[in-house]
C-alpha cells in the first residue's frame, strides 16, 4: 500500500467517518491506558525513575558522537561488524549486501519500526529473498499487505474474523508441510478462537525460524561501554531471530545509544511499564557479539547498522531535538484525542500519533509533512503522559512556525500585520476589496500575490450586510404589505 | 557514498549540531532505594510471579527439587526434555526424569534438535523480586534455545540469586565478565536473557494468549539451600 503523509488531511477526514475503526481505536486506546495506569499506580518513586530515564536519554544525546564511536569500538571488540548508513537507501544496500554475502534465502524479522522506516522488506524481496515478519501483529499486517497502525500493537485495527479470513487465504502460500492437530488453514472458520489463530501462526513461523539464514531486528538500547544491544519483546520472536539463524543484523537509529549499563537499567525500569503496563517485558535480551567458541546456538556472525536518515541534523535544533529522546513506548499515541479518532494509518508514515507527527516532520521531506504539526489540538495529553518529559505541543508549535516560514505567506502576512496595526487603512483596504469582490473568493486567485491563497484559505470573511439598495427595496415591500389593510396612513 | 564516508559525515554533523547548540544535562535525582532482600524474599517472588501464571515451588534439598521437576513434567505431559549441562543437582534431575527422552543439543543443528523437546530445564543466575524476572546467562554448556523452543520451560533459581530489581543487572554482568574464564577479559557474555513470565501476545483483539513463539508455560523451582 502506497502511503504518504501528504494525504494526511484527506486520510484523517476519511478515518473520522469510519465508525468501525473508531470503535476499535476507542477499545484499544482505553485498554492500553488502563493497563498503563494500573502499572504506574503501584510503581514506587515513579517520578524519580522517570527523571532518571530522561537523564539517561539526555546524557546520550549530549555525548552522541563520542558514544557512537565508543559503541563502534566496543561492539567491534566483541566481534560484531559495525556499519554506518547515512540514509535509508544506504542502510538497505548494506543489509542486502550482508544477506547476499551469507547466501540468505529466508530472512526472519523481529518487530522493528526502523526497518519499516527504511523499507527493508521490498529491498530484500527484490534481491530474491523470502522475508517474514515474525511478531504476530506484524505478520498479520504483512499478510494483509498493510503498514502497522500502532507502535506496540500493529494490527489493533483487525478483528479475529479478519485474521481468520486472512490466514485462510494466505497461509497456504507459506507452503506448510503439515498442520497436525490444527484446523488446516483452508477450512479455518471465522469463529476460530484467538488462541487457535495464534497457534497456527506459531506453527507457520516456527518452520521459518528453523529454516532462516538471517535474522533482522531493531535495537531498543545499544550500550556504548560494552558494545551490547538490548532487545525488548513479549512473544519470543526476537529471541528466535537472534538464536536460530546463523547471522543476525541489528539496525539502530543512532539516538538509541546509552552510555552505560546503569543508564540502560534505568531505561528498562520505565520502558515496559509505560509501553504495556508490564513490570518487565516477557523477554529482554542483552546480546554482546556473536556466539563464543563452544557455544551451541546464537548467531555466529553479528552486524550492527547505525542509521542516521536525517536525525543528525536535528541535534542542532535546541527545541526539536527533544524528539530524539523518545524510546517508542507508544503511550502518547494512546493518550492523544487525535490518534484516538483517526488511528495510525492516516498519518501516512510508519510513525503515528504525537511522536509520529514530530518524527515524520523531522525526518521526511518538508513538502510532504506540512499538515502533520497542524493535526494536533495542543491539549498536552501526550506531554503529561510521556515518561521522558518530551514537550510535544512545544515541538508542534515550533514545527508550525517552520512550516509557515517556508510556505510563502510572507508578503500577505506582512501586509496583514500592517493593516491590523492601522485600522483606517484596514477599513479602506477591506472596503475596497469587498466593493469589487464581496465574498473575497476572487482575491486568492489574483496573480502576483504569492501566498495570498494560503493566507485567505484558512480565514472566513464575515457575512456582508445587504447593500443599502436591497435594504431599501425590502423596506418598501414591507411597507406595501402593511399598507394594504389601512389607507393613507403615513409611515415613519 | 561508502559506509566510511557516511560515518565521517554523521559524526561531523552531530559534532557541529552540539557545538552550535550545546546540550547540558542536569544531574538526575538519586536512584530510589531498592527493595531489601530479607527472609520473605521467596514469598515476594512468588507473589510477583503469580499474576504471570508462573508457580514457584520451593525445594530444601536436591532430591526435593528433582521431585518438583518430575511433577511439572508429568503435569505438562512432557515426553522429552533438554537441559543445560552444568545444572545444580543435575544427577538428581536426570534420575527423576528417567522416564523421559533426553535430547542433546548438537552444535550443527541445536535449534532443530531442541525444537522437538517438550520441556527445557535451565538455571537462573539471579531473579529480580521487583518484576519476577529470571536472569539467564548463556554459555558453552548453556544453549539459549533450551529456555525458548520447548513449550514448557522450567527454571531453577538459587537462594543466593535473589536480588531486588533490574538495577542489580550491571554489576551482575560485570562480575560475570570478570569472573568467567571462558570469556575474553572484560567481555560480557554473548547473551543474557531476562525472562518474565511465559511468551505472550495480545496482538489479536488485545486478548492475551500465552505461548506464541516461546514457551507457553514457565515453572520456577526455588533452590532453598546454599549452593557451593
Amino acid at each position: 500500500m502506497e502511503i504518504n503523509p501528504r494525504d494526511f488531511r484527506e486520510q484523517s477526514e476519511k478515518a473520522c467517518h469510519d465508525a468501525t475503526l473508531r470503535a476499535v481505536l476507542d477499545h484499544a486506546t482505553r485498554y492500553f491506558q488502563a493497563k498503563r495506569g494500573a502499572a504506574l499506580e503501584t510503581f514506587a518513586d515513579r517520578e524519580t525513575h522517570f527523571a532518571r530515564a530522561r537523564a539517561a536519554r539526555l546524557a546520550a544525546l549530549s555525548r552522541l558522537p563520542e558514544l557512537l564511536e565508543q559503541l563502534e569500538q566496543t561492539a567491534t571488540a566483541a566481534g560484531t561488524r559495525v556499519h554506518w548508513a547515512a540514509d535509508a537507501a544506504q542502510a538497505r544496500e548494506i543489509i542486502t549486501g550482508i544477506a547476499q554475502d551469507c547466501g540468505a534465502k529466508v530472512v526472519v524479522k523481529g518487530k522493528s519500526m526502523v526497518t519499516e522506516e527504511i523499507a527493508l522488506n521490498p529491498a530484500l524481496e527484490a534481491a530474491g529473498m523470502e522475508v517474514w515478519e515474525t511478531d504476530l501483529g506484524e505478520f498479520i499486517v504483512q499478510l494483509a499487505g498493510e503498514p502497522p497502525s500502532h507502535i506496540i500493537a500493529p494490527c489493533i485495527h483487525k478483528s479475529r474474523a479478519d485474521v481468520a479470513a486472512l490466514f485462510r487465504a494466505k497461509l497456504g502460500l507459506l507452503g506448510l508441510s503439515g498442520l497436525d492437530g490444527l484446523p488446516g488453514q483452508e477450512n479455518l472458520s471465522d469463529a476460530a478462537s484467538i488462541p487457535e489463530l495464534t497457534l497456527l501462526a506459531r506453527k507457520a513461523l516456527r518452520e521459518k525460524f528453523l529454516a532462516a539464514d538471517l535474522g533482522v531486528t531493531g535495537v531498543n538500547i545499544a550500550v556504548a561501554e560494552t558494545g551490547s544491544v538490548i532487545l525488548v519483546e513479549n512473544e519470543g520472536n526476537i529471541r528466535m531471530s537472534t538464536t536460530c539463524p546463523p547471522v543476525h543484523v541489528a539496525v539502530m537509529s543512532l539516538e538509541k545509544v546509552a552510555a552505560t549499563l546503569e543508564d540502560a537499567a534505568d531505561i528498562l525500569r520505565v520502558l515496559p511499564r509505560s509501553a504495556t503496563g508490564q513490570k518487565m517485558s516477557s523477554y529482554v535480551s542483552v546480546l554482546t557479539g556473536p556466539r563464543r567458541p563452544n557455544e551451541q546456538d546464537g548467531a555466529r556472525e553479528t552486524h550492527l547498522v547505525i542509521l542516521d536518515n536525517g536525525r543528525s541534523e536535528v541535534l542542532a535544533e535546541p527545541i526539536l531535538r527533544e524528539a530524539l529522546l523518545c524510546f517508542r513506548c507508544g503511550a502518547c499515541l494512546n493518550s492523544c484525542p487525535v490518534y484516538q479518532t483517526i488511528g495510525g494509518h492516516a498519518y501516512g508514515s510508519v510513525y503515528s500519533g504525537p511522536i509520529g507527527a514530530l518524527l515524520s516532520s523531522l525526518l521526511l521531506p518538508a513538502q510532504d509533512t506540512r499538515d502533520l504539526p497542524f493535526g494536533c489540538t495542543l491539549c498536552g495529553a501526550c506531554k503529561r503522559t510521556c515518561p521522558l518529559g518530551i514537550d510535544h505541543p512545544r515541538l508542534m508549535l515550533r514545527l508550525r512556525e517552520r512550516v509557515c516560514q517556508s510556505s510563502g505567506t510572507g508578503l500577505a502576512g506582512a501586509a496583514h500585520s500592517f493593516l491590523a496595526l492601522h485600522p483606517l487603512f484596514y477599513r479602506l483596504a477591506v472596503g475596497a476589496a469587498r466593493a469589487v469582490d464581496p465574498n473575497l473568493d476572487l482575491l486568492p486567485r489574483l496573480p502576483g500575490f504569492p501566498g495570498l491563497a494560503n493566507f485567505v484559505d484558512t480565514r472566513q470573511p464575515p457575512e456582508l450586510k445587504k447593500p443599502f439598495s436591497a435594504q431599501l427595496l425590502r423596506l418598501r415591500k414591507k411597507q406595501a404589505r402593511t399598507k394594504k389593510p389601512h389607507t393613507n396612513k403615513g409611515d415613519a | 557514498m561508502s559506509s566510511a564516508n557516511a560515518r565521517e559525515g554523521i559524526l561531523a554533523t552531530l559534532r557541529a549540531g552540539l557545538a552550535a547548540a550545546p546540550l547540558s544535562v542536569p544531574a538526575p535525582p538519586a536512584r530510589p532505594a531498592s527493595l531489601s532482600v530479607g527472609p520473605d524474599a521467596w514469598a515476594l517472588l512468588a507473589a510477583v510471579l503469580e499474576p504471570l501464571e508462573v508457580r514457584l515451588r520451593l525445594a530444601a534439598t536436591p532430591a526435593e527439587a528433582a521431585r518438583h521437576v518430575a511433577d511439572i513434567a508429568r503435569e505438562r505431559g512432557a515426553a522429552s526434555y533438554a537441559r543445560w549441562a552444568d545444572l545444580p543437582a543435575a544427577a538428581e534431575m536426570d534420575a527423576a526424569l528417567a522416564g523421559l527422552t533426553r535430547l542433546e543439543p548438537n552444535p550443527s543443528g541445536c535449534c532443530q534438535a531442541l525444537a522437538r523437546a517438550d520441556l527445557g530445564l535451565t538455571f537462573a543466575q539471579a531473579a529480580l523480586m521487583d518484576s519476577g524476572s529470571l536472569v539467564l546467562v548463556a554459555g558453552p554448556q548453556r544453549p539459549r534455545s533450551v529456555s525458548l523452543l520447548p513449550p514448557t520451560h522450567v527454571c531453577l533459581v538459587p537462594r543466593a540469586g535473589l536480588v531486588a530489581d533490574v538495577s542489580a543487572l550491571p554489576e551482575l554482568l560485570r562480575r560475570h565478565a570478570a569472573a568467567s574464564g571462558a570469556f575474553p577479559q572484560g567481555l560480557l557474555p554473548s547473551c543474557l536473557n531476562l525472562i518474565t513470565g511465559p511468551s505472550s501476545t495480545a496482538d489479536i483483539e488485545l486478548v492475551l494468549v500465552r505461548g506464541v513463539h516461546g514457551p507457553g508455560a514457565l515453572d520456577v523451582v526455588g533452590l532453598d539451600w546454599d549452593l557451593e
